[in-house]
C-alpha cells in the first residue's frame, strides 16, 4: 500500500473520530505548550543576558582575584578548618576569610603587558551622604565608576566609553532624583557630600578607663563614632534608569582615584587596608581575554572574562529552563498513555475493519503503518494545537511580561524561534508514534477470521 | 484451477479438541462456480478460510494452478490475495463512515493501483452494480440490497480471478438476494473469474456449476455436475430461502 494512501486513510480514520482525537491531541498540546513557551522563555533569557552583557562589559574585560574561591570553584568560600595564616587574607563582613589582592599584586598585574587598565575593587562604605539642596543626610552605596561599562546618561554628560570622571566628580543613579522629587536635570552641578568614617581601633584598657574618667559617656561616643572626613563631589552626570545597563548603580559612583582615597580611609588600621577582594582590567588590545586569563591564571591570579560572566548567567537561566522543561515533560508522560489508551480504543473499534483489509490482503506492516500515522498525526495535530498556542499567548503577553519586569522597549522575554518549535513537533509526532506502537502491533496481529467473525 | 488435497483442520488442544474439517479434497476449474453448502458448523467457512490462505491446515493443501498456497511467505499471499482474490461476506463490511468510493477503492490501495488508474476502475464496479449515483454517498445511507451490491462493487473492482462468497445473500429479502445473485454470477461469466459461494441456501447453491455438501468437517455427496443435480429432487439440505 502506497504511503499516501496509508496517510489518507490514517487522517480520514481520525476525523470520523473527531473528539476523540481532538481530547488525544489536547493531552499532548499541553505538553507541548508548556515546553513551547520554556524554549521560548530560555531562549529570551539567554538573548536577553547576552544583550544585558554585550552591551554593558567590554568583551575585554577581566576580573581579576587572588583566591578563586570567590567564584565559588575549588574549594567553599572561607572553608572552615584550620588554615596557616596568610597576611594577605581579609575577613568579609560574613566572616569568611579570602585570600585578597595586595598593592604589590597591583602593581604586578599593571605591569603585564598583555593587561591595561588594571583597578583594583575598592568598597567605599560611606556612613551617609548629602545633596546639596536638601538638609537630610542619606545612606546611599558608593562605588567606583567603571569606565569600561557604558551608562546611558539622563541629565549631564558621562565621559566617552573607557574614560574615568574625574576626581572630583560623582555620578549618581535616576533614582537620587526620584527620591529627592527633582528632575535630573536639577542634580546636575550640585553637590554631593560623602562623609565617611575611619575604622574604629579599640583603645587599650586603660585609654577607655581614662576617657570615661576625663569626659565621661560623651567621650567614649566621641570614640566610638570615630573620626569622619567629607568629601564635596560635583555630581557631573545622572544615570538613566535602564534595564539592559549592569551597572544600573544604585549609588553614587565616583573616580576610582578618589575611591582608592575613600577605602583607604575607611580600612587605615583594619586588616582590609590596602587589600583587595578583586581587580578589574582590561585585556590589551589585540590580546584575546581567554589567553589573558590563561596567562594570568599561570602567574596565580584565577580571572573571569566577559564571556564567564555571561556563561554564568546562562547556566543559572539553563537550570530554570530545565525545570520548566521537566514539567512539560512530565505533562507529555501522561498524554503517551493517552495515546495508547485512544489507540488500542481504535483498533478495538475498528477490528473489522482491520479484518477486511487484512482479508483482501492489506500487509501486517501497513497495516501497523496505517495505526502509526495515525498516532503521528495526533501528535502532529497536539503540537500544532499546543505550540501554536503557546507562540500566540507568548507573543500577546510579551509586551505585558516586558512592561512588569522592566526589562526596557524591544527586549522580549519570550523569542519563538521557528527550528526549536518545529524540532519539538517532530519530536512529539515520533513520541506519538512510539506510543502507538503497541496498539498498531495489536492491529496489525488481528486474526482476520476472527475479526470478521459474525456469530 | 483450485485443488483442494485432503485438507484438515483441528480447533483446540489435547482433550478438548474439534475436527472442524477432516480430510476433504474437491476440485473447482477455472471459470466454474462451485457452491459449499452446509449448516452452521459443518466446517464450511473453515473450508473458505482455508482456500483462500487466511488460516492454515493441520494436513493438506491446497493447490492454485498447481502451486500450494500455503508454501507461500505471508507476504506472498497478501499480495496473492490482493491482486487475485476477493470476498463477499454476509454482513457486507462495508465501511459505514466511508463514501461508496472510498469503500470501493480500497482493494486498489491495498494492491497498490496506481491513483490515475483508479478512478476509471472504481467508476466502472460502482457502474455494474448500478450505485454510480451513490459515488459520494456515505455507506451507511445505503439499503440492506445497495450496501450489499456495494460490497460487489468492491469485490469486483480489482478484477480477480476467484471470488469467495460467504452467505452473500443471507441478510436480504429474496428480491434483492436475486439482484445480488445475478450480479455476482453476471460478473464471473464475463470476467471468467471463480465463484466460490459458501452458503446453507440451496435457491444460491442450485445456480452453481456444482456443489460440495460438507456435513460435520466431512464431504457429504462430492461435486456433481449442474445438470445431474437438476434431475434430481433436492438432497441433503432442504430447499428454502432465507429471509432476514
Amino acid at each position: 500500500m502506497k504511503t499516501t494512501d496509508v496517510l489518507r486513510r490514517a487522517g480520514r480514520s481520525l476525523r470520523q473520530a473527531k473528539a476523540r482525537t481532538l481530547l488525544t491531541s489536547l493531552a499532548i498540546g499541553v505538553g507541548a505548550f508548556t515546553l513551547t513557551l520554556s524554549l521560548a522563555a530560555g531562549q529570551g533569557s539567554r538573548d536577553y543576558a547576552s544583550e544585558l552583557i554585550s552591551s554593558n562589559v567590554d568583551p575585554q574585560a577581566l576580573f581579576i582575584v587572588k583566591d578563586e574561591t570567590i567564584f565559588g570553584e575549588g574549594g567553599q568560600i572561607g572553608a572552615s578548618g584550620l588554615k596557616e595564616y596568610d597576611p594577605d587574607t581579609i575577613t568579609t563582613d560574613n566572616g569568611q576569610s579570602i585570600k585578597s589582592l595586595t598593592p604589590d599584586d597591583i602593581v604586578a598585574l599593571g605591569k603585564r603587558d598583555d593587561l591595561v587598565a588594571v583597578q583594583p575593587f575598592y568598597q567605599v562604605t560611606a556612613r551617609y551622604i548629602k545633596i546639596e539642596g536638601s538638609d537630610k543626610k542619606y545612606s546611599a552605596d558608593v562605588s567606583v565608576y567603571n569606565p569600561g561599562v557604558t551608562s546611558e546618561s539622563a541629565a549631564g554628560k558621562l565621559p566617552p566609553l573607557g574614560d574615568d570622571i574625574e576626581d572630583t566628580d560623582a555620578v549618581v543613579p535616576e533614582s537620587f532624583a526620584e527620591t529627592l522629587g527633582v528632575s535630573a536635570n536639577d542634580l546636575v552641578g550640585k553637590k554631593l557630600t560623602i562623609t565617611v568614617a575611619k575604622s574604629v581601633a579599640i583603645p587599650p584598657q586603660e585609654e577607655l578607663a581614662r576617657i570615661l574618667a576625663t569626659e565621661g559617656p560623651a567621650g567614649l561616643e566621641r570614640l566610638n563614632s570615630g573620626e569622619t572626613k567629607d568629601v564635596e563631589l560635583k555630581i557631573v552626570g545622572v544615570t538613566r534608569k535602564s534595564a539592559t545597563t549592569l551597572s544600573a548603580a544604585t549609588g553614587a559612583q565616583v573616580s576610582s582615584t578618589q575611591a582608592q582615597a575613600l577605602n583607604d580611609y575607611t580600612t587605615q588600621g583594619t586588616d582590609k587596608y590596602q587589600k583587595y577582594a578583586a581587580a578589574t582590567a582590561k585585556a590589551a588590545d589585540g590580546k584575546s581575554p581567554e589567553e589573558v586569563k590563561a596567562a594570568l591564571a599561570t602567574a596565580g591570579y584565577p580571572s573571569k572574562t566577559a564571556k564567564d560572566l555571561q556563561g554564568l548567567l546562562f547556566a543559572i537561566v539553563n537550570i530554570l529552563q530545565g525545570i520548566v522543561i521537566g514539567f512539560g515533560i512530565l505533562a507529555l508522560i501522561a498524554s503517551v498513555f493517552g495515546i495508547i489508551n485512544t489507540q488500542y480504543i481504535s483498533v478495538l473499534e475498528r477490528t473489522q475493519q482491520i479484518g477486511l483489509m487484512k482479508a483482501l490482503g492489506m500487509r501486517r506492516s501497513d497495516v501497523a503503518r496505517l495505526f502509526r500515522y495515525e498516532a503521528a498525526l495526533i501528535g502532529l495535530l497536539g503540537g500544532i494545537l499546543g505550540a501554536g498556542t503557546a507562540v500566540l499567548v507568548g507573543t500577546l503577553l510579551n509586551p505585558m511580561i516586558t512592561e512588569q519586569l522592566g526589562l526596557g522597549d524591544g527586549n522580549y522575554i519570550l523569542v519563538f524561534q521557528p527550528i526549536p518549535v518545529i524540532g519539538l513537533i517532530i519530536a512529539l509526532m515520533v513520541i506519538s508514534v512510539l506510543a502507538g506502537y503497541f496498539p498498531a502491533r495489536k492491529a496489525a496481529r488481528l486474526d482476520p477470521i476472527e475479526a470478521l467473525r459474525t456469530e | 484451477m483450485i485443488e483442494v488435497k485432503n485438507l484438515k483442520k483441528v480447533y483446540g488442544k489435547k482433550a478438548n479438541t474439534f475436527t472442524a474439517l477432516d480430510d476433504v479434497s474437491l476440485v473447482v476449474e477455472d471459470g466454474a462456480s462451485i457452491a459449499i453448502v452446509g449448516k452452521s458448523g459443518s466446517g464450511k467457512s473453515t473450508l473458505m478460510h482455508l482456500m483462500s490462505g487466511l488460516d492454515h491446515p493441520d494436513s493438506g493443501e491446497v493447490l492454485i494452478d498447481g502451486r500450494c498456497i500455503f508454501s507461500f511467505k505471508p507476504k506472498q499471499m497478501d499480495r496473492f490475495r490482493a491482486e487475485q482474490m476477493s470476498f463477499i461476506f454476509q454482513s457486507f463490511f462495508i465501511q459505514p463512515n466511508e463514501s461508496c468510493y472510498d469503500n470501493v477503492s480500497l482493494p486498489l490501495e491495498i494492491a497498490a493501483v496506481p491513483a490515475k488508474e483508479r478512478k476509471t476502475k472504481v467508476e466502472k464496479a460502482l457502474a455494474s452494480v448500478e450505485l454510480i449515483d451513490k459515488i459520494n454517498s456515505r455507506a451507511r445511507d445505503l439499503s440492506g440490497g445497495q450496501k450489499q451490491r456495494l460490497a460487489i462493487a468492491r469485490a469486483i473492482v480489482n478484477e480477480p480471478r476467484i471470488l469467495f462468497a460467504d452467505e452473500p445473500t443471507g441478510n436480504l429479502d429474496s428480491v434483492t438476494g436475486g439482484v445480488v445473485e445475478d450480479l455476482l454470477f453476471g460478473y464471473c461469466k464475463k470476467a471468467g473469474a471463480t465463484l466460490i459461494i459458501v452458503t446453507h441456501d440451496m435457491d444460491i447453491a442450485s445456480k452453481c456449476d456444482s456443489r460440495v455438501y460438507i456435513k460435520d468437517g466431512k464431504v457429504a455427496i462430492p461435486a456433481k455436475k449442474k445438470r445431474q443435480m437438476t434431475k434430481r429432487t433436492a438432497p441433503v439440505a432442504p430447499r428454502r430461502r432465507t429471509v432476514s
